[in-house]
Formats: structure tokens, C-alpha cells, sequence
């Protein structure tokens, strides 16, 4: 695997919301470029309804309907993408294991087989002992590093990842986001992840993507040349909060312009 | 004036539990003293024996006559064919409304074109009193065995299909997206998303329909029968035999009681994966 080598190409993605009632067309998404390589873990942060979770639900194949073009490496090895949802997006009728080996079901793996491939990544993510929990019995840090090994099962050349730390209070936050890196360290993904948390991309991220308030256009593509690994501290190093700065200046006139119209806004 | 401190109101711990006996339970106490109440003041005002005699012992016979008729019934054997006559009609129309009616709402709910061809159908007869089609049903299935089966089917067959058909279309669209973005089959999403959704929806349609189908027993024997505890009822109100008509519907109380449970029994093995509700 070369580093040269590119997981994502999107060119020129553009895409329309068509509201129900009125069959109006509302542009979400204009024009946007994105190149990521193998093994990259590349943000992207906007404000509410920028468009960014539409970006990821086009990868992900649930949006077909988009103008422009995305190609995605096909891997030898497992499937190209796999998504990490939001909060609570377990299936509650299953247990830890049955949820955590759901992807390798959908292939039709044996429910046997399914489960005992699934345990290594109970293990990774830190599970282990909670396999026949059911994800009521499970705290909201808990779920979510069930979720994260769902995607992980079916290895995914790409992990898509939509706000999954965002119901979190702000200290499992924390952990999480340092578990997340040990994981991505450990399982050598390409991460997509989607976040409206500067310090998150920041601290996770080799290169943050910025979007504009709707339609949501790429502002800035900024490297974050922070070394690894990192640890939490740093998010208290002068690069880091210059890094901040640097995102927040640009997002915060976007909060500016959307004002008149945060009454539609989502 | 300068502000001030006040205490905020606080209450002694209740004492803990000490002695033998459990603490009372509100809810059985109460219940019980309920039940006792009921059944005091009606032998009171009925009983020429035990109490007032105020009403005549045929509009509203009395706890103790009651008791009688029944162990007399019990004791001779004269209950046991009605109630296995009535057991028939419910099994297998019941059964019958169970095979037919939760896969029928499972398709209604999964192809939406089917919906669109049933539904004024099914609002419809949903809608209509089935017993009104009871003279109709006699008329072809005549008034065996089989009209009273085909009764009781069509009583139960309806809240069944419909609650099922609701569960399929309650499922969280969230839950769909995660099965499409796993490239699940539509047979691995029904099986894992649709199913499991549905689970607590189809098992209140059967926990109303076994309640509907007792109803569809009762009234088929009304009007055509020779057993069951229905007839028997109808039978001992022409005979102007109040303990036994009241005995009759004592059983009719008891069976519907126990299906109801038994129901609430598989709804909990289904529960394991939802946060208890009490």
C-alpha cells in the first residue's frame, strides 16, 4: 500500500434536495472537490446544514440522485466504505454481537461464523465481556464503539463516520476521540468523518475540510501537520488553538450570512 | 428588611421494614377490599338466605347461589361439553385468524401496491360489525362447527392484520438506511429490520384479537348452536337461570383472563431487548 494511492475521488459533486410538497430544488451541495489518499484521516466541520452529512450519504451510496463524479477504491480486501451512524443506530432488538457482526449477516455469512469473526473487534473497540448486552443496558460511549466495530467487520477500506461522537457528553467525547485514533492506528482505515466540533477535526484529522453555510461549497483544505501520536494535551499546544483560530475565522462569517435565514434553516 | 434564612422543608425517612410480616401491599389490599365490597354488598341485597332478599333471585341471582350452580354443573360434568365445544370454535378459529392474519398484514405493510388494492377493503369490513355477516355465514357454512370456526376467524382476523400492517410501516426509516448501507437483501432487511420492529405491534393485535375472537364464540352460539357456553348461557337465561347464566359468563371472564395472560407471557419473552415499563 503506497501512500500515492487515492481512496476517494470526488469531482465536481453537486446535489439537490427536492422538497416533497412543493417539488422545489434546493442545491445542498455545489460544486465540491475532495481527494483523499489511503490510510488519510481527512474532516470536514461546517455549520448546521452545510451540507456535509449529504456528502457522506452520497458516498455511502444512500443518495444516488448526485451531478458530478465520486469514484472509491475497490479494495482486495473486504468492501470500499462502511458508515458509522450517528447516536443510538444500533438495532435494539439485537445483541452487542448480532449488531456488531450485522454487516458480515447482510453477506450472508453463518450466524456462527458471524459472530466469532465479529469477536476481534468487540476486542478492538474495548467490548469484551458485553457481547450478549443488549444496547438499552449500554451507556452512549459504550454504543457507539459497537458501532464503530460494526462498520470495522466488514473491512471497509473507508470508514465514513457522521457526527458519531456528537450525543456524547464532553468527557466520554474526549475519550472517545483518543480511542478512535488508537483504532485507526490499529485497523489502518481511511477515515471520512463529519463533525461540527473544530477541536475534534483538529485533534483527529491529517486535514480538515471547512464548508460554507447552503449550498455548501469547500472553503479551505488545511493540513494538520500536529505530530502523531497525539495525545489530548495537545489540543492545548499553541499550533493547535492557531489551528482553531484559523478554522473558527473562517466558519464564523458563515454563521454571520446564514442569520437572516436560520428560520428555514435545518 | 434584611434577607434571611429559612429551613426547607424535610420529612423523617419512613421506618424500615422490621418484623415477620411483609409490608402490606397497597395495590392488593385495596384490590382485595374492592372485591369483598362487590360481592358482600350483592349477596346483601340479593341472598333471601344470607341477606336483605331485596331483588328477586332470578334478575340477579347471588354470590352463594352462584357458587352452587356451578359446583352442581362442575361435579355432574354437565359444563365439560359446552366448554370443550367452545374450545374448538376458539382454537382453531383463532388459530386460523393468527396463520392467516399476520402474514397477510406483514404483506400489506412490506408491498406498498398490495396496501393500495386492500386497504378501502379492509377499512371497510374493519369498519362493519361482523356479527352483522353472522345470518350470511349461517347461510353458507351452515351452522356446524365450521360457520362458528369461519366466525370467530373473521372477528379476530381483522385487528390482527391491521396491527401488524402498522408495525411494518412504524419501523425507523433510520433503521433502513443502516441495512442498505450494509447492501442488506430486502429478504435480510425484512428478516432483521422489518420483523424484529414489527414484534411488539403484531403481539397487541393478537393480545386484542384473542379478546375479539372469545367474542365471536359467544355470539355465534347465540344464535346457532346445540353446545358451548355461550348456548349454555343463552339456554339457562330462557330458563330463567341466573347462577348458571352468571356462572357462564364467570367461564367466558376466566378463559379471556387466561388468554390475555398467556399472550403477556410471549410478549415478555419478546421484551428482552427493551428497557422494562412499568
Amino acid at each position: 500500500m503506497t501512500d500515492t494511492q487515492i481512496a476517494l475521488d470526488a469531482r465536481a459533486v453537486q446535489f439537490y434536495y427536492e422538497d416533497p410538497t412543493t417539488h422545489e430544488r434546493l442545491l445542498a451541495i455545489e460544486k465540491m472537490d475532495l481527494e483523499i489518499n489511503v490510510g488519510e484521516f481527512v474532516s470536514i466541520v461546517g455549520p448546521s446544514g452545510c451540507g456535509k452529512s449529504t456528502f457522506l450519504k452520497i458516498v455511502n451510496g444512500l443518495l444516488p440522485t448526485y451531478d458530478g463524479e465520486i469514484s472509491v477504491l475497490e479494495p482486495d480486501h473486504g468492501r470500499a466504505h462502511a458508515m458509522v451512524f450517528q447516536d443510538s443506530a444500533l438495532f435494539p432488538w439485537y445483541s452487542i454481537v448480532s449488531n456488531v457482526a450485522y454487516g458480515l449477516t447482510c453477506q450472508g455469512v453463518p450466524k456462527k461464523e458471524a459472530h466469532a469473526r465479529a469477536m476481534p473487534f468487540i476486542e478492538m473497540v474495548g467490548l469484551t465481556g458485553f457481547e450478549t448486552k443488549y444496547p438499552y443496558q449500554l451507556s452512549g460511549g459504550m454504543q457507539q464503539r459497537a458501532n464503530l466495530a460494526r462498520a470495522l467487520t466488514v473491512d471497509p477500506e473507508i470508514l465514513l463516520m457522521d457526527e458519531p461522537f456528537a450525543a456524547l457528553d464532553a468527557q466520554t467525547r474526549e475519550l472517545m476521540q483518543a480511542e478512535l485514533l488508537r483504532i485507526w492506528h490499529q485497523a489502518q482505515k481511511t477515515v471520512l468523518f463529519i463533525t461540527h466540533q473544530i477541536d475534534e477535526a483538529i485533534y483527529l484529522s491529517d486535514r480538515v475540510i471547512v464548508m460554507s453555510a447552503r449550498p455548501g461549497r469547500i472553503l479551505a483544505d488545511i493540513r494538520v501537520d500536529l505530530p502523531r501520536p497525539r495525545e489530548l494535551k495537545i489540543k492545548r499546544s499553541p499550533a493547535f488553538v492557531a489551528l482553531t483560530d484559523q478554522i473558527w475565522s473562517l466558519i464564523t462569517p458563515q454563521l454571520h450570512d446564514d442569520a437572516p435565514a436560520t428560520g428555514v434553516a435545518s | 428588611m434584611a434577607a434571611q434564612t429559612v429551613p426547607l422543608k424535610r420529612t423523617a425517612h419512613p421506618n424500615p421494614k422490621t418484623g415477620f410480616w411483609p409490608r402490606p401491599n397497597e395495590r392488593v389490599v385495596f384490590g382485595l377490599l374492592g372485591f369483598v365490597l362487590v360481592l358482600g354488598t350483592w349477596e346483601l341485597v340479593s341472598s333471601s338466605e344470607y341477606g336483605l332478599g331485596l331483588v328477586k333471585r332470578v334478575l340477579l341471582s347471588s354470590p352463594t347461589l352462584i357458587l352452587d350452580a356451578a359446583i352442581t354443573d362442575i361435579s355432574s360434568g354437565a359444563i365439560w361439553p359446552h366448554i370443550i365445544e367452545s374450545g374448538k370454535e376458539y382454537v382453531f378459529g383463532f388459530g386460523a385468524a393468527l396463520v392467516t392474519g399476520i402474514p397477510l398484514g406483514l404483506a400489506i405493510g412490506w408491498f406498498r401496491r398490495l396496501n393500495y388494492v386492500l386497504d378501502p377493503w379492509l377499512s371497510a369490513i374493519y369498519a362493519t360489525p361482523t356479527v352483522a355477516l353472522i345470518p350470511l355465514i349461517i347461510l353458507i357454512f351452515g351452522i356446524d362447527l365450521g360457520a362458528k370456526i369461519v366466525v370467530v376467524w373473521l372477528e379476530a382476523i381483522f385487528v390482527i392484520t391491521v396491527s401488524t400492517t402498522t408495525g411494518v410501516k412504524a419501523a425507523d426509516a433510520k433503521y433502513h438506511d443502516i441495512a442498505e448501507s450494509f447492501r442488506a437483501s430486502n429478504w435480510t432487511v425484512f428478516r432483521t429490520v422489518t420483523l424484529p420492529a414489527s414484534v411488539p405491534y403484531i403481539l397487541t393485535g393478537v393480545r386484542l384479537g384473542t379478546g375479539r375472537a372469545l367474542v365471536g364464540v359467544v355470539v355465534s352460539e347465540f344464535l346457532a348452536a346445540n353446545a358451548g357456553i355461550g348456548f349454555y348461557i343463552a339456554l339457562n337465561g330462557s330458563f330463567f337461570s341466573s347462577a348458571r347464566v352468571f356462572f357462564g359468563i364467570i367461564l367466558l371472564g376466566a378463559l379471556g383472563i387466561t388468554l390475555g395472560e398467556l399472550v403477556r407471557v410471549v410478549e415478555k419473552r419478546f421484551d428482552r431487548w427493551r428497557p422494562a415499563i412499568s
